[in-house]
């Protein structure tokens, strides 16, 4: 099937600054996709260029396999939800949601039909004729998305819809939102710089840094098998050792950090003993013992914090001279164990190499 | 525990607050308690009240005359000058550094202008091209004072606007025409609003750009002048209270209703 939204050689710069560098990004129909990165590194720019507020310097996009790139934004077929809703505030929340139907000429009868389904889908039905200012943050959220998806979008763009609410009504609105998003079988692309929500709600994840595209893919994929150290440590919470092979076979390596061997898959690489290599080992994988575990890594060390979280404990683990190794355990795995002296381990699958050129930036 | 001690500074910025309330409202006071005088003469005591002089007064044809010109005069200044000063504040918020505050520089300049002097160019400019003194010159004259506090008043409430109604409004498919009269127009609304009850305050108080630019039909600062000229009556005193009744209205109530859209 046609990607429903196509970027070819986008590339923006304002002045002599480049926001977005050789953007090539195809995305499906009816999938959520969410552009992730840190601050400034160009999502929103990428985002306000497809719904027609920027244009690119050079390069094409297209929508729906029309060439959009000169197209202004009231004639294409995209609808942004704002980060902070911008809900025209002497509109009532019905005329709101009307507001993009008008002026497609939608019948007055098709409009209120329309517009009353939309309030069902997300219960504001008793709402419709209160002023913005009379909403609850959630509320507003809900009739900014609403209000976008009326004129039935080809792609609805969220540029960190959920950043101003708290983190309790931020969870459930991202519950809601997929749920809405999977409802209508609408493609979502959704900005946001949080990693959590990326993971949470995305059928796709697209990681940028500085202008450019770092890793695309699946949020396990991603989370699972990062590209480079960047996504690696910006993804979650990460163990990034620096170390060098020693040896290599058949799709596994040995590789030597801080005096400690370790053996991993080699994944898709094929490192050569004596290459610098990263290895990235989540500190979920890692298993706490008093005594010598039977995996396939083992070392040991000494609990040099312990932080009890509730649900899971977290540690950082002195190994040799002073190298930490942060973990998460089970609250019960580390009772009774000794400060002192510990054992931890992880299978040899759990790790995942980087080659120490993608670890810049 | 409360201070004990006179709070000497405050107990000054007190006395001194209502020290300039008594200066505001006796002379006004005054003016008013004289208009039911049942005299001809304006002295003290005031003795007998009586409305009299306010009967008189409504049946004055020139009176209601004047009030009728100078209602006309304020209604196509405000007009004129809303629609002036609403297209200038748009234009300078769309401009960028230097040219932005130029652009708003002479825009405000008639209002810092005085009064006398743009009134004699006025009439020195009206000579030349041949417009007879009366109505028109007048609202010339007035549109051109007041044009400034609207585009200050507009330009206000347009910054506060958050930028992306518009660009919400364009990205549901508005083109710029209809962003401006369905968002950007009823956004303003409050600061327009105020801008024209500004717009009528000035127009009718106007004195001397309508003493310049007039021709033998006066307005009602202009009838009052020349009444207190032939001397002073408690006639004066009506017109005069009326005069006051009816901006102190007109302004109350346009303060309330900005405040309360300011709420919304
Ligand atoms: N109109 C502009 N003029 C100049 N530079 C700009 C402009 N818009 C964006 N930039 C720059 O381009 C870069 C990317 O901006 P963008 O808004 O896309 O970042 P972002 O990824 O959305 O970041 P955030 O998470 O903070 O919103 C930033 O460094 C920003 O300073
Ligand atoms: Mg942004």
């Amino acid at each position: 099937m046609e990607p429903v939204v196509q970027f070819e050689n986008v590339r923006k710069s304002f002045g002599s600054f480049v926001a977005v560098e050789n953007l090539n990004l195809n995305i499906e129909r009816g999938k959520f996709v969410t552009l992730l990165g840190p601050s400034g590194c160009g999502k929103s720019t990428t985002l306000r260029m497809l719904g027609g507020f920027e244009t690119p310097t050079s390069g094409r996009i297209l929508l729906s396999g029309r060439d959009v790139t000169q197209v202004p934004p009231n004639r294409r077929n995209v609808n942004i939800v704002f980060q902070d809703y911008a809900l025209f505030p002497h509109m009532t929340v019905a005329k709101n949601i009307a507001f993009g139907l008008e002026l497609k000429g939608v019948d007055n009868r098709q409009i209120q039909k329309r517009v009353s389904e939309l309030l069902e889908l997300v219960q504001l039905q008793e709402f419709a004729s209160r002023l913005p200012s009379e909403l609850s943050g959630g509320q507003r959220q809900r009739v900014a998305l609403m209000r976008a998806l009326a004129p039935d979008p080809d792609v609805l763009l969220l540029d960190e819809p959920l950043s101003a609410l708290d983190a309790k009504l931020r969870q459930t609105m991202q519950v809601e939102l997929k749920a809405i998003q999977e409802q209508t079988g609408k493609t979502f692309m959704f900005v946001t710089h949080d990693q959590e929500e990326a993971l949470t709600m995305s059928d796709t994840i697209v990681v940028m840094n500085n202008g450019r595209i770092e890793q695309m893919g699946d949020p396990a994929t991603l989370y699972n098998r990062p590209g480079s150290a960047f996504v690696a440590t910006f993804l979650g919470e990460t163990n990034l050792l620096r170390s060098d092979v020693v040896g290599a076979e058949a799709g596994e390596a040995a590789v030597r950090w801080n005096g400690v061997t370790i053996k991993t898959s080699a994944g898709a690489l094929s490192p050569k003993p004596g290459d610098a290599i990263y290895v990235v080992l989540r500190p979920e994988a890692i298993q706490c013992s008093a005594h010598e575990p039977s995996v396939a890594n083992r070392v040991q060390g000494r609990i040099r914090q312990r932080v009890f979280k509730g649900n899971h404990t977290s540690l950082k683990v002195e190994i040799g001279d002073g190298h930490l190794l942060n973990a998460l355990v089970h609250p019960s795995e580390v009772e009774g164990l000794s400060r002192d002296d510990i054992w931890v381990g992880w299978p040899s699958e759990a790790t995942t190499l980087i080659p120490s050129r993608n670890a810049a930036s | 525990m409360r201070a004990v001690f006179l709070d000497w500074p405050g107990l000054a910025l007190k006395s001194f607050y209502w020290l300039f309330v008594l200066y505001l409202f006796l002379p006004l006071s005054l003016m008013v308690a004289v208009s039911f005088k049942d005299a001809s003469f304006i002295s003290f005591p005031l003795g007998n009240l009586t409305i009299d002089w306010y009967a008189k007064v409504i049946q004055d044809k020139q009176f209601l005359d004047a009030c009728l010109y100078t209602i006309m005069i304020a209604a196509a200044t405000t007009a004129i000058a809303t629609v002036i000063g609403v297209w200038i504040a748009m234009l300078i918020g769309s401009l960028r550094g230097a040219a932005q505050y130029v652009a708003f520089a002479v825009a405000c300049l008639p209002a810092v202008v005085p009064g006398m002097i743009s009134a004699i160019s006025l009439r020195i400019f009206i000579t030349t091209i041949d417009l007879p003194t009366g109505t028109v010159a007048i609202i010339l004259g007035h549109v051109v004072h007041a044009v400034p506090f609207v585009v200050v008043m507009v330009l206000t409430r347009l910054r506060s606007m958050p930028g992306n109604l518009v660009d919400a409004a364009r990205d549901l498919g508005a083109d710029s025409i209809v962003t401006f009269f369905r968002v950007t127009l009823p956004y303003l609304g409050p600061a327009i609003f105020g801008g024209m009850i500004f717009c009528l305050l000035l127009s009718s108080d106007d004195f001397v750009r309508t003493f310049f630019l007039g021709g033998y039909r006066p307005t009602l600062p202009m009838l009052i002048f020349a009444r207190v000229q032939s001397g002073m009556s408690p006639e004066i005193n009506v017109m005069a209270t009326l005069v006051l009744v009816v901006t102190a209205v007109v302004g109350l109530y346009a303060e309330y209703l900005t405040r309360r859209s300011r709420i919304r």
